[in-house]
């Protein structure tokens, strides 16, 4: 069923070209906005008290890199 | 080790949504390049925001049982390409489906090679079915079970897209001089 040769010249055809510079950050950016609007309207599980935006629940290695170049 | 997609899913629709960040920078770098693949980069650059907010929206209906969420992912994002092509101004009255499936942009973006030129006209002559199960196989290296998960059909379809895909198009390698001189 399988056929190597053909998806390999096939995997030739379509090299992916890499995101623009921040486009992969700014793409997370939208996503966190969501993120906090959720936390916000229910807050946080196990009650660790009441979200606040920018500072709660965000992982603190460094997934929200706002500003790195390349990151 | 590492805490696998539906876990990290069910945990963000689960009163921490900030897990799904977590599954997003996995798998953003194919998705994005799902997407540059079938528009080009500067789309892909603004369409990938729209994909997680919609998977965002969608993790509710995520399917435990599928550790791995690229090909869910994937899906999505097929939806909102096709969302793209539907809203860009039409050239004319052209029915808004057929606009969904702007291959000749896509020929345009591959390599010029006599035999990619030959192989990229077959893939634009497949149905668009054949042609999407192909490439999630061949481009975004998924198995045909899971290219059944992007494509929202079963495996058993794909498999035979995948089969008439490939039958169509290899006789086109065949008539390549240089391959017909290797194998001699």
């Amino acid at each position: 069923m399988a056929d190597p040769e053909l998806d390999e010249l096939l995997r030739a055809l379509g090299p992916a070209e890499p995101p623009g510079p921040g486009a992969l950050e700014a793409a997370r950016e939208v996503l966190w906005s969501a993120v906090a609007g959720e936390m916000l309207a229910v807050g946080p599980a196990g009650g660790a008290g009441r979200a606040r935006p920018g500072t709660a629940a965000r992982p603190a290695n460094g997934t929200r890199r706002r500003g790195q170049p390349g990151a | 080790m590492d805490t696998d997609d539906a876990t990290l899913i069910e945990r963000s629709a689960r009163g921490r949504p900030d897990a799904f960040v977590e599954v997003v920078r996995r798998h953003e770098a194919a998705v994005h390049g799902f997407l540059a693949r079938r528009a080009g980069r500067q789309a892909a650059d603004d369409l990938l925001g729209e994909v997680w907010l919609r998977a965002f929206a969608a993790r509710g209906g995520y399917d435990p049982g599928r550790a791995d969420a690229r090909p869910w992912l994937y899906g999505i994002a097929r939806n909102v390409l096709r969302a793209h092509w539907r809203a860009r101004p039409e050239p004319g009255p052209a029915a808004a489906e057929e606009t969904a499936d702007p291959w000749d942009e896509v020929v345009n973006r591959l390599d010029s090679a006599a035999l990619m030129r030959a192989l990229a006209a077959g893939l634009r002559a497949l149905p668009a079915a054949e042609r999407d199960a192909l490439l999630l196989v061949a481009w975004e290296q998924l198995t045909p079970a899971e290219a059944a998960v992007a494509l929202g059909v079963p495996a058993g379809t794909v498999r035979s897209r995948l089969h008439r895909a490939r039958a169509a198009l290899r006789p086109l390698l065949a008539r390549d001089p240089e391959r017909a001189e290797r194998t001699r």
